[in-house]
C-alpha cells in the first residue's frame, strides 16, 4: 500500500483543498474588512455625534444656570470660558447614557490647561489620554483604544476633551459576524472538498478499470481486453494502445506456449521409446545380440533427440532475434554453394543427380543462417524428391534462389501446411528418424527474419519448387 | 490375451510389441489409424493399446468409428497431456488414458485391470475352491501351493477363468491366445488344456463338446 501522498486521487483533492481555500479566503476577507472598515467609521461618527450632543447639552445647561434663553450651541471660546468659570454637573437628558459600566456606556472628561479635570462623568476609565492645548487653533482627533472608541479634542482657550464610548457590543457583532463568514467559507469549503472528491473519483475510475483489466489479464486472464468505448477519448487512446500491447504479448505468449507444447510434444515419443526399450531390455538376462539391438535403438533415439533440439534452438533463435536488416553483405551464391558442398554425397547415395546454376547474388544477412536454409530445401528435395536443380541470381531488385526437383511434388492438400512445425507431408515417414519436421519451418522464420519469402509450389511438369525472395542489397 | 498396438513411431511400436510379448500377451500390430480400425473391427481384442497421434487416422477418430459397436477397452496412449485432450479421449470412448513418456510396468498394471474389468472381474486375485489365479504376478496356487505352469497355459487359464461360467470355443481361444505371427501353433490347444486338467485336477475345465471349454 502507498502512502496517501503517491495516491493521485488524494493528491488532487490535496490540492483542490488548498486552491478552494485560497479562494473562499481571498473572497471573504475584503468583504470582512469593508465591514470593519464601515463599523470603525459610524463609531467614529457617532463618539463625533456623541460629543456635540455633549456640547450642546452642556451649553443649555450653562446658559440655563445663568438663566439665560436656549439659543443653540455656543461658539466654543465662549463654551470654555463659561465651563472653566463654573463647573456643572451632567446634565439629566444625558446622564442615562454617560453612567454605568454596560456595555455601550458613554463617557467624558474635561480637563483644564493646566490638567485638572473640570467636568468628568462617574465612569470615565483612569488613564484618559488628553491632546495637549495648542495655543492657536483646535486639536481633535478620534482613536480606538482597547474596546473604546474616543474622540479626543482640545481648544485654544485652554480644554481638553475626551468623549467616548464603550463599543464591546461593536466588537461582539463584528466577531459573531466574522464568525459566520468563517462558518459559511467552511461549509463552502467541505462542500466543494466533498464535490471534488466525487470529481476525482469519476475521473480515476475508468484508470481503475483499466487496472483492474490489466490485474485479470496478469493473473492468466489473457483474452480478457478494455472496452475503449467506456472510456473517454483521452483514455480510450491509452486503452487501444494498451489492448494492442495486450495483443502483441498474448500472441508472443501463445507462440511460447505452443513452442514449447511442440517440443514436449516430440519429445515424448523419443523418450517413451528410451523408457520402453530400457526397462524392457533390464527385465531379465538378454542374449548380446538382443541388448546390441537395445542399444542400437536407444542410441538412434538419442540421436533424434539431439536433432530435435538443435533444431528447435535454430528456431528459437530466429523467432527471437529482431529481423536482420543490417546483416553483412554477402553473396548468396557462395552461400549456397558452401551450403550444397556436404549434401552432394547424400545425392550421390541415392542416385541422384544435383546441380547448381549459380550466378553473384548480394543481399545482406547472415550467412550461417542463410546455409542452413538452402541445406534444408535442397536436403528435402534430394529425399523426398528426385535430380534437384538449385538455380540463383539476381532479378528486378530482389535475389533469388531456387530449389526445384523432378519428384512427386508436394500433395495439393498438404501445400498450405508444409511449412508449419512438425507437419510431415507423407505421414509414411512420420517418426522416421532423419526428420524432425522443423526444417522447412526454420527455412521460413530464416527467410522472414531476412525480410525475404519463401514458397512452396509444384511445377507443372512434375516436381516441387521451393522459391526464396531476399531484398538486394544496396536496392 | 489378444492386444492390438496401434503405434506409428517404428520404434517404439518394436519396443512396445516385445514388451508386450514377453508379458506373453498375443500382439498384434498397425501403424496408422486405418489398419489399426480395420483391425479392431476384424478381430475380438482383449484390450487395444491405441496412439492418439496417427497418420491417416488420427486416435480420436479411430475410437469414434469403434464405439459404441465394438466395447473392446482401449487404452489410450499419446504425447497430448492436456486436460482437455484426456476429456476428449475419454468421452470419445477410451477405458484409461496414459500420456507419453509412460513407465513399462504401469502400462502393464493398467492394461491388466482393463482387460480384468472388461471380463467383470475387479480384483487381480481370483479364487475359485482351492485355485487361486494371481493376474498380477501371473501365478497359480492350489491350496496355498504355487503350481508351476508355462506361460501359453497360464494364458488359456486365465483367459478360461476370466470368462467363468461362460463357454468358450476354441476359435475364441485361437483369437485371443495367439496373434497374427503365431498360427503354426493353434493346433497345441488340446494339449494346453491337458496338461492344465493334469497340474490341477480334470474337473476345473470342462469340455462341451462341439462348443468349447468352460471354467464353471
Amino acid at each position: 500500500m502507498k502512502s496517501l501522498f503517491q495516491s493521485l486521487r488524494w493528491r488532487i483533492q490535496a490540492w483542490h483543498a488548498l486552491l478552494l481555500f485560497l479562494v473562499i479566503g481571498a473572497s471573504m476577507l475584503p468583504a470582512l474588512h469593508f465591514a470593519h472598515e464601515s463599523m470603525q467609521r459610524r463609531l467614529e461618527d457617532e463618539v463625533q455625534r456623541l460629543g456635540r450632543n455633549l456640547m450642546r447639552s452642556l451649553s443649555r445647561e450653562l446658559r440655563t444656570a445663568a438663566g439665560e434663553e436656549d439659543r443653540g450651541p455656543m461658539v466654543p471660546s465662549e463654551f470654555v470660558r463659561r465651563l472653566l468659570a463654573s463647573p456643572i454637573a451632567l446634565p439629566a437628558d444625558l446622564a442615562d447614557s454617560f453612567q454605568g459600566d454596560e456595555p455601550g456606556h458613554a463617557y467624558a472628561s474635561f480637563r483644564n490647561a493646566e490638567g485638572e479635570t473640570v467636568f468628568q462623568t462617574a465612569n470615565a476609565p483612569a488613564g484618559l489620554a488628553f491632546l495637549p492645548v495648542h495655543e492657536k487653533e483646535y486639536q481633535g482627533e478620534t482613536r480606538f483604544v482597547g474596546h473604546r472608541c474616543e474622540q479626543a479634542s482640545s481648544f485654544p482657550e485652554g480644554l481638553a476633551v475626551v468623549v467616548g464610548r464603550d463599543i464591546s457590543p461593536d466588537i461582539d457583532r463584528m466577531r459573531t459576524m466574522a464568525g459566520i463568514y468563517a462558518g459559511i467559507g467552511l461549509a463552502v469549503w467541505l462542500l466543494g472538498l466533498l464535490g471534488g472528491w466525487w470529481l476525482s473519483g469519476r475521473a480515476i475510475r475508468p484508470i481503475r478499470t483499466i487496472s483492474e483489466t490489466a490485474g485479470r489479464i496478469a493473473e492468466g486472464n489473457t483474452d480478457e481486453r478494455i472496452d475503449p468505448r467506456a472510456m473517454d477519448a483521452e483514455l480510450a487512446r491509452l486503452s487501444d494502445v494498451l489492448n494492442e500491447t495486450f495483443d502483441r504479448l498474448g500472441a508472443a505468449f501463445e507462440r511460447q506456449r505452443q513452442f514449447t507444447a511442440d517440443a514436449s510434444h516430440e519429445l515424448r515419443t523419443p523418450i517413451a521409446i528410451l523408457l520402453s526399450e530400457t526397462q524392457r531390455l533390464l527385465k531379465r538376462e538378454r542374449s548380446p545380440e538382443e541388448y546390441r539391438e537395445g542399444l542400437a535403438v536407444c542410441s538412434e533415439t538419442a540421436q533424434r533427440m539431439r536433432r530435435l533440439t538443435e533444431s528447435l534452438l535454430i528456431l528459437a533463435r530466429q523467432e527471437d532475434s529482431a529481423p536482420t536488416e543490417s546483416g553483412s553483405l554477402c553473396d548468396l551464391a557462395e552461400v549456397v554453394e558452401g551450403a550444397l558442398e556436404p549434401l552432394r554425397a547424400m545425392a550421390e547415395k541415392r542416385g541422384r543427380r544435383l546441380e547448381a546454376r549459380l550466378s553473384p547474388a548480394l543481399c545482406r544477412g547472415e550467412a550461417g543462417a542463410l546455409g542452413v536454409l538452402v541445406s534444408n530445401l535442397v536436403g528435402n528435395a534430394l529425399e523426398y524428391g528426385g535430380d534437384t536443380l538449385v538455380v540463383c541470381g539476381t532479378t528486378e531488385g530482389e535475389v533469388r534462389v531456387s530449389v526445384l526437383d523432378d519428384g512427386p511434388g508436394v500433395p495439393e492438400p498438404d501445400l498450405p501446411h508444409i511449412f508449419e512445425r512438425f507437419y510431415r507431408a507423407d505421414p509414411a515417414r512420420s517418426g522416421d528418424s532423419g526428420h524432425s519436421g522443423l526444417g522447412l519451418a526454420i527455412a521460413r522464420a530464416i527467410a522472414e527474419n531476412h525480410g525475404g519469402v519463401l514458397h512452396a509450389s509444384n511445377r507443372p511438369e512434375g516436381g516441387a519448387r521451393f522459391e526464396l525472395h531476399l531484398p538486394r542489397a544496396g536496392a | 490375451m489378444r492386444i492390438l498396438l496401434v503405434e506409428d513411431d517404428p520404434h517404439l511400436r518394436r519396443s512396445l510389441a516385445a514388451t508386450l510379448r514377453e508379458e506373453n500377451y498375443a500382439v498384434d500390430v498397425a501403424e496408422d489409424g486405418e489398419e489399426g480400425l480395420s483391425k479392431a473391427l476384424d478381430y475380438g481384442y482383449d484390450a487395444i493399446v491405441l496412439d492418439g497421434m496417427l497418420p491417416r487416422l488420427d486416435g480420436w477418430e479411430v475410437l469414434k468409428r469403434l464405439r459404441p459397436g465394438t466395447a473392446t477397452p482401449v487404452l489410450m496412449l499419446t504425447a497430448r497431456d492436456t486436460v482437455r485432450d484426456r476429456v476428449r479421449g475419454l468421452d470419445g470412448g477410451a477405458d484409461d488414458y496414459l500420456t507419453k513418456p509412460f513407465d513399462g510396468e504401469e502400462l502393464l498394471a493398467r492394461l491388466r485391470a482393463l482387460i480384468r474389468r472388461a471380463a467383470g472381474q475387479t480384483r487381480s486375485r481370483i479364487e475359485i475352491g482351492p485355485l487361486v489365479l494371481d493376474t498380477a504376478s501371473r501365478t497359480v496356487t492350489v491350496a496355498g501351493r504355487e503350481v508351476s505352469v508355462t506361460a501359453r497355459e497360464y494364458g488359456l487359464l486365465e483367459y478360461l477363468v476370466l470368462h467363468r461360467g461362460r463357454v468358450v470355443t476354441r476359435t475364441t481361444l485361437y483369437d485371443h491366445l495367439f496373434d497374427e505371427e503365431d498360427r503354426s501353433l493353434s493346433n497345441l490347444l488340446d494339449v494346453h488344456v491337458s496338461n492344465l486338467r493334469k497340474k490341477l485336477g480334470i474337473e476345473l475345465i470342462e469340455t462341451r463338446r462341439g462348443h468349447g471349454y468352460i471354467v464353471p
